[in-house]
């Protein structure tokens, strides 16, 4: 090969090499002035394979200080300090959550973070934050340990997303009382009998958090439920006929998987399609997605999906103005629809305002012990109480979580959700679909 | 365990075996000609597998027929990595040709989140609804036609190499790239023809594995290639009989073993599940072949 084609090649290389990198992340900056700013680190994944989550975590967080900014910005001390944030992208692993948060702190110097997606991402870059004592408000790990841990000084940290135990608290207390009485009824088994739970769970924090909040829920609540087969996968498997064929022997009434979007759409259409599995999946509320739908197709028809903040369905209530606008104004802003962490964190720059603006100072402790009495309204996902509140242990807010089940829409192609618990937000009743298998030990 | 649970189990081993095996063969031919390991090489089934997405959600036409047009794409850009990235380096040294399949797999997947974006594609097979009863067990349609196309592929793929001059002069580069010069073989050719070879094959893989109701994601191809490279290991380096061997030992353990091990445990009283065990499965299978037979189970000294 002569040396001129050679060179040529080389250039080309460097070329599209160049091109990519600028495709793939620009430095992110809110724009803003350089005094009186309220300085915000978003951390988020916004490249790697949780890409598209870190990316609405940050646009959401972008609407949230440019609405802010628009009405003066936050008042301290008698100043109105804009809120100016800065992108700390974790890369979507735990190296590049510990680099990111690091240089928020040490080199941008933020005042308080906001994000952090995936429990084991923020388990490893949290430690950053202790060590700085920098106020960490979490909304997009479910883990409880991240305000529990003992290892390191939690203090700082504010979790703003529900746990691992929330999801399937207000997800088997909605099968103990739509779910339960509807089979019961239709196939006349025993009030004795215990439900049939098939779980499956991701090998992972997040799994085995869902995991051990179905058994606490059970325990807690002393449900009428029996956990009749359990099983693991790994991260991000793409087989799930062999584990659901036996899961399918055991006979379960209902199947709980704890898995992401990937992982789940698989589960229920490998479950229905080619095994035969026939009943009602439950779902984690991070699958409430529009790729979710378009995934699962036909299969996901009757599934229930727990959700706080969705695409498609909308809490009735005083809430649905204000989430409605939300979605519209993101939608304008960035011409993508907004998802559930990107709700969060909208939510997080709110509370990090209101949080600074009682403080009247942005001195980290005086920050965080402002989050600590915080005490706001709802914003745009219904909470315990209709209240942003940290809870005195383990500073958790609380959400009202709800249950959705998907209905296919002619219209659309594919499904689509309902809400069909809590009696306060409902659309419209639980259906036990004419296919439902149930598991057996009936009357 | 039952004994339709395990046909079934067994039969899902079967499915997975086969895109196993589609992979390895093409990575086996590639390595086989060029000696170049071509870590990229599950990237190919994702392009694939993107491919089909396309063409499938914008013609609309059956899922089936577009394997053709997306073998014929893959074959194309198989042509380009070969000239455009390995042929350049050749000889140069196996670091070199490590690292440039590295690099190719950052361009990939980038390329591809940027295209597609990050988010999962999956397509609805027009037969995904319709099951077949073979003996005791009902298996979705798709899933058999997967099996059939597979050794299909593999019987042509078969007499393509021991029948035509083509073949031919693959094997004879494989053996001897030298001797295979000096009886005129146009090895470079031979080099442009396997690459295009092995990409089609992925490109097959790709595909079933999108009929299959599968998803795919700009980073999907990782797991499969590593899978691949096992199946080769497993099989002998080279081996095509042993690709195919290994591919389906491989497919049919790591779904069926983790229930043997969880049966077993469970007469101790323990229980615990082993289905997240599946890749380790598959890693012990291949330390076990390679401490008793390192060259594999069909591969032959020198390979």
């Amino acid at each position: 090969m002569n040396k001129k084609y050679r060179y040529g090649i080389l250039f080309t290389v460097l070329a599209i090499s160049v091109l990519l990198a600028g495709c793939v992340e620009k430095p992110g900056e809110t724009p803003s002035g350089a005094a009186g700013e309220i300085k915000i680190g978003i951390v988020a994944p916004v490249t790697g394979g949780a890409s598209t989550t870190g990316t609405d975590m940050w646009q959401a967080a972008v609407l949230a200080a440019d609405e802010i900014n628009a009405q003066g910005g936050v008042s301290v001390n008698g100043a109105n300090m804009k809120v100016k944030l800065i992108k700390g992208d974790t890369e979507t692993s735990r190296e590049g959550g510990v680099k990111a948060v690091t240089k928020l702190i040490t080199v941008d110097k933020v005042d308080l973070l906001i994000g952090g997606f995936s429990s084991g991402i923020t388990y490893a870059d949290q430690v950053v934050a202790a060590e700085h004592k920098v106020p960490f408000i979490i909304t997009g790990a479910s883990s409880p340990i991240i305000t529990r841990r003992t290892d390191i000084d939690t203090s700082y940290f504010f979790h703003h997303c529900p746990t691992t135990d929330d999801y399937p608290e207000s997800t088997l207390l909605f099968v103990d009382d739509a779910v339960k009485p509807a089979i019961y009824t239709k196939f006349d088994f025993d009030a004795d009998r215990p439900l049939r739970l098939g779980v499956i769970y991701q090998d992972s924090k997040y799994g085995e958090g869902v995991y051990d909040g179905i058994k606490k829920t059970i325990e807690k609540n002393n449900l009428n439920m029996e956990i009749i087969s359990a099983e693991k996968f790994k991260m991000s498997e793409t087989d799930f006929r062999a584990v659901l064929t036996t899961i399918k022997a055991a006979k379960p009434d209902v199947v709980y998987p704890a898995a992401f979007l990937n992982e789940q759409t698989l589960i229920v259409a490998q479950g229905r399609r080619d095994v035969g599995l026939n009943t009602i999946y439950l779902s984690v509320e991070c699958n409430d997605d529009p790729d979710y739908y378009t995934g699962v197709g036909e299969w996901g028809e009757y599934s229930i999906q727990e959700s706080r903040f969705g695409p498609y369905a909308h809490p009735a209530g005083a809430i649905r103005s204000s989430v409605l606008k939300f979605r519209d104004d993101f939608e304008s802003k960035w011409g993508a629809s907004p998802g559930m962490m990107g709700a969060s964190t909208y939510e997080g720059v709110y509370i990090a305002a209101k949080a600074i603006k009682n403080a009247n100072s942005v001195d980290k402790e005086k920050v965080r012990a402002s989050l600590a009495e915080l005490e706001m309204p709802q914003i745009i996902e219904v909470m315990k109480d209709s209240t942003i509140t940290f809870s005195p242990d383990y500073r958790e807010s609380k959400f009202a979580l709800y249950m959705q089940q998907l209905i296919m829409d002619e219209a659309a192609g594919e499904t689509r959700p309902k809400i069909v618990w809590p009696k306060s937000v409902k659309e419209t009743d639980f259906v036990l679909p004419d296919w439902y298998e149930p598991g057996t030990g009936g009357a | 365990m039952d004994t339709g649970v395990f046909l079934l189990i067994l039969a899902w081993g079967l499915y997975a075996g086969c895109i196993y095996i589609l992979l390895a063969i093409g990575l086996n031919l590639i390595f086989g000609v060029m000696k170049v390991v071509n870590f990229a090489h599950g990237e190919l089934l994702m392009i694939a597998a993107y491919a089909t997405f396309w063409v499938y959600t914008y013609s609309g036409i059956n899922p089936y027929l577009v394997i053709p047009a997306v073998v014929l794409l893959m074959a194309f850009l198989g042509v380009l990595i070969e000239r455009l990235c390995f042929r350049p380096i050749l000889g140069t040294g196996k670091l070199n040709e490590i690292f440039l399949s590295l690099g190719l797999i950052y361009v990939f997947q980038n390329l591809a989140a940027l295209l597609w974006s990050a988010g999962s594609r999956s397509i609805h097979s027009p037969y995904s609804g319709i099951s077949v009863s073979i003996g005791s067990i009902t298996l979705p349609l798709d899933y058999v036609a997967i099996i059939v196309i597979t050794f299909i592929i593999l019987i042509v793929f078969h007499v393509f190499m021991k029948r035509t001059t083509v073949g031919r002069a693959m094997r004879a580069t494989s053996q001897n790239r030298e001797a295979a010069t000096l009886m005129g073989i146009n090895v470079e050719r031979i080099d442009m023809l396997s690459f295009a070879l092995g990409s089609t094959l992925a490109a097959v893989a790709g595909s079933l594995w999108m009929i299959s109701g599968q998803m795919v994601t700009p980073y999907m191809g990782a797991i499969p290639a590593i899978k691949a490279f096992a199946v080769i290991i497993i099989g002998g380096l080279g081996s095509i009989p042993g690709a195919i061997v290994a591919g389906l030992t491989l497919g049919i353990a790591e779904n069926i073993v983790p229930f043997f091990i969880q049966s077993l445990v469970a007469v101790f009283g323990v229980e615990m599940s082993f289905t997240a065990w599946k890749d380790t499965i598959a890693f012990f299978i291949l330390i076990v072949v390679l401490v008793i037979r390192p060259t594999g189970i069909f591969g032959e000294k020198g390979e």
